[in-house]
């Protein structure tokens, strides 16, 4: 019995011994620096670093990420860049990347800036100090990866891991066919907000949906922080519009919403980057005024779906480290885009930036919104309906307090209802 | 109809977002840059008491504008009580405290889009044909009797009228036995608690962000510079001005241009009449 316990102390002992020196080593070993340019009042901001913070943890837990011969751990280095608050300009994000790579010696940047602006403005600093740079978040131009492709060897270290505004036109068009075909509805009215690829994709959409047989009843613009939008949903409702494409990141967005309740305006709210509907307190937040509110988060895994088996794996994560569900865009993107790093760096066997590009383009790895592989010439990630052929999107709408996943259907979990007072009897 | 209902709303609610800077100014000539903070700070507090500490939504509210009215006549007492009758310092003080306040509660962790305030009434109406929410209209209600109420009592009681006899004359008030020190400091307790009443009635319309406090600011310092620096009924007709004339920019002109309503309307009132449409100070001066 003596003998017994001897060894098992003995044991306990080694093994103690093993897991400190082990992870002493690894800690000793300089870290992977990657630094996160994002704009941490705003969702799109907590979420990525929440999402790469995970992903952080997990691969250094088991063992770090293998850079030739030698195993080194990843470490994140956030700076607030404020680019997503009114009135912030464009030069603080840009100040923020610059502090990231030569202050904090980033090795990649990822994350953002999370405006579309900041970021495009962002891509010559990188280009200049050659850092590889992921946008995980909020950056939904397409000028971006048209960027890219235009320009290929001055900014071929800038890839783009989650949609973009075309995708996300895509999706929501391909719904408002369904609802067209269900219920009839022709009309749709666009309300966004005044920023790059707001406008952007309001002018797309509303181009696209003309060409898919849909009257356009509107536009209006609103500037970041405007908190009343009672007479464009007058006019919404005035021209017999059924569907209102909202474009809006600011969380003057909930008035908005607020106010379409309690109006009861006969028009669907079908938002993309609607941030405080994407939310998992928006419910409570509007006292369930926010029913009936769809919206696009961009990529699944913001909301629960079983898109691949890694899907609600990293769901369960995220919420169990967090205590709160992934909250919108930024949360599965950053976490892939660090396991997407990770994947670069051992095929890579360095941390040379030309060699990472060549691995980042030759990305092909299955994640949580499906397959993760960069196109060649935009370094966009590769779109699809299916999440085994490329990067699926995810449309929820807030049904009875909860975020159903009507799009696309190979992951939905529900199906889009309609408002009561728009239910004709 | 849309525009008279829409444009009632938005100014009523433009005006009680710079009532308390009016106030303020016109009691103890100190440009409180800190008035968008303390509207924030309020709801935050009335958020905290009502939903984390499980206070009834009333004495919520209550003991947030008791908060306020101490920390404006705290902000007086103890730091701007120094540089009053400094003008640059004045602002340049009660901004630092405001940027304090806000980027305290960000750094604190009130961030999001999700917290808000419950509405006082539910439901909605027909007004002339325009759908109308409850709410909207008792904030209406409450910000016209609001400033009924502030009327009767500068112009009907002893301490109303101390006030406004410090708003008329500082030297002549302190002759007749007006503690010159402590009605301002009263002042910016009351403008505090003003721009607490205005965040709890329009709060609850949208969430509590940290960033609409310099929002609220900006469209304060509008309204009392068109209606006239120190008077509180310019400010009042001020805010209908830029209210309407914001709902009638959306509708012809176009919503993106909204914001800029109030930007300009401080650039003309500089250019054509800087006192303001109701602005006693520097009128005389204009004369001249």
């Amino acid at each position: 019995m003596k003998r017994k316990t001897s060894s098992l102390v003995l044991t306990l002992l080694v093994s103690f011994f093993v897991l400190f020196w082990g992870s002493h080593v690894l800690a000793a070993e300089k870290p992977i620096i990657i630094g996160a340019p994002l704009s941490m009042a705003y969702l799109y901001g907590w979420s990525a670093e929440r999402g790469m913070k995970l992903a952080v943890e997990e691969i250094n837990a088991a063992g770090g990420v293998a850079v030739g011969k030698e195993k080194r751990p990843f470490q994140v280095e956030v700076i607030d860049t404020r680019d997503l608050e009114p009135g912030v300009p464009v030069s603080e994000a840009l100040m923020a990347v610059e502090r990231l790579i030569l202050n904090k010696n980033a090795d990649f940047i990822v994350g953002g800036p999370n405006r579309s602006e900041a970021a495009l403005a962002a891509m010559a600093l990188l280009s200049k100090n050659k850092k590889v740079s992921i946008v995980t978040s909020g950056v939904l131009s397409p000028a971006y990866h048209k960027t890219v492709e235009k320009e290929y060897d001055k900014y071929k270290y800038c890839f783009r891991i989650h949609g973009e505004a075309g995708n996300l036109i895509g999706e929501m068009i391909a719904n408002f066919a369904d609802l067209k075909e269900q219920y009839g509805f022709t009309k749709v009215f666009i309300i966004a907000q005044d920023v790059s690829h707001a406008r952007g994709a309001a002018e797309i959409m509303g181009k696209v949906a003309a060409g898919k047989g849909f009257e356009v009843t509107g536009t209006e613009i609103f500037p970041t922080g405007a908190s009343d939008f009672s007479m464009a949903l007058i006019k919404a409702k005035e021209t017999g519009s059924q569907i209102i494409n909202i474009w809006m990141d600011m969380p003057e967005s909930a008035i908005l919403l607020k106010q379409w309740f309690d109006m009861k305006i006969p028009a669907l709210p079908f938002g993309s980057t609607l941030a405080a509907a994407e939310q998992p307190g928006f419910w409570k937040g509007t006292g369930g005024k926010g029913e009936f509110t769809l919206c696009n988060v961009v990529n699944a895994g913001n909301a629960p779906s079983d898109a691949t088996e890694w899907t609600m794996k990293f769901y369960d994560a995220y919420t169990k480290k967090w205590g709160i569900e992934p909250e919108g865009l930024g949360a599965s993107s950053s976490y892939m885009a660090v396991y997407a790093l990770k994947e670069a760096v051992e095929k890579a066997g360095t941390l040379d930036s030309d060699k990472i590009v060549t691995a980042l383009e030759q990305l092909d790895m299955k994640g949580v919104y499906g397959k993760l592989k960069f196109d060649p010439k935009t370094h966009q990630v590769i779109p699809s309906t299916d999440p085994k052929e490329g990067a699926v999107g995810s449309i929820l709408q807030w049904q009875d307090g909860k975020r159903v996943v009507v799009y696309p259907k190979s992951i939905a979990k529900g199906k889009i209802l309609l408002p009561p007072w728009m239910v004709k009897k | 109809m849309d525009i008279l209902v829409y444009g009632t709303i938005n100014s009523v609610s433009l005006a009680l977002m710079g009532l308390g800077f009016a106030m303020v100014y016109g009691i103890s000539r100190v440009p409180n840059f800190a008035h968008g903070a303390l509207y924030i700070i309020c709801g935050f507090v009335t958020w905290t008491l009502f939903q984390k500490v499980g206070l009834p939504y009333v004495l919520s509210i209550f003991l947030a504008l008791c908060v306020n009215g101490l920390l404006g006549m705290f902000m007086y007492r103890f730091i701007l009580i120094r540089v009053r009758g400094m003008n640059i310092s004045e602002i340049i003080c009660s901004y630092a405290i405001g940027l304090a306040i806000l980027e305290g509660l960000r750094w604190g962790g009130f961030r999001g889009m999700t917290n808000t305030l419950p509405v006082f009434m539910e439901g909605s109406f027909m007004l002339g044909g325009v759908p109308v929410d409850y709410h909207r209209l008792f904030m209406v209600i409450i910000g016209l009797l609001l400033l009924a109420g502030l009327w009767v009592f500068t112009h009907y009681t002893r301490l109303g009228l101390a006030l406004q006899g410090m708003a008329q004359d500082e030297q002549a008030a302190l002759m007749i036995g007006i503690d010159s020190d402590f009605m301002a400091m009263l002042a910016m307790g009351f403008g505090a608690i003003l721009a607490g009443v205005a965040a709890i009635l329009i709060l609850p319309l949208g969430n509590i962000v940290v960033e609409s406090g310099y929002n609220v600011l900006i469209m304060s310092i509008a309204v009392c510079i068109v209606g006239g620096l120190g008077s509180w009924m310019g400010a009042f007709f001020a805010a209908f001005i830029i209210g309407f004339a914001q709902i009638l920019t959306v509708v012809f002109i176009g919503s993106h241009f909204q914001m800029v309503v109030a930007l300009m309307a401080i650039i003309l009132t500089l250019i054509l009449k800087p006192s303001g449409l109701f602005g006693r100070q520097k009128e005389l001066e204009e004369r001249v």
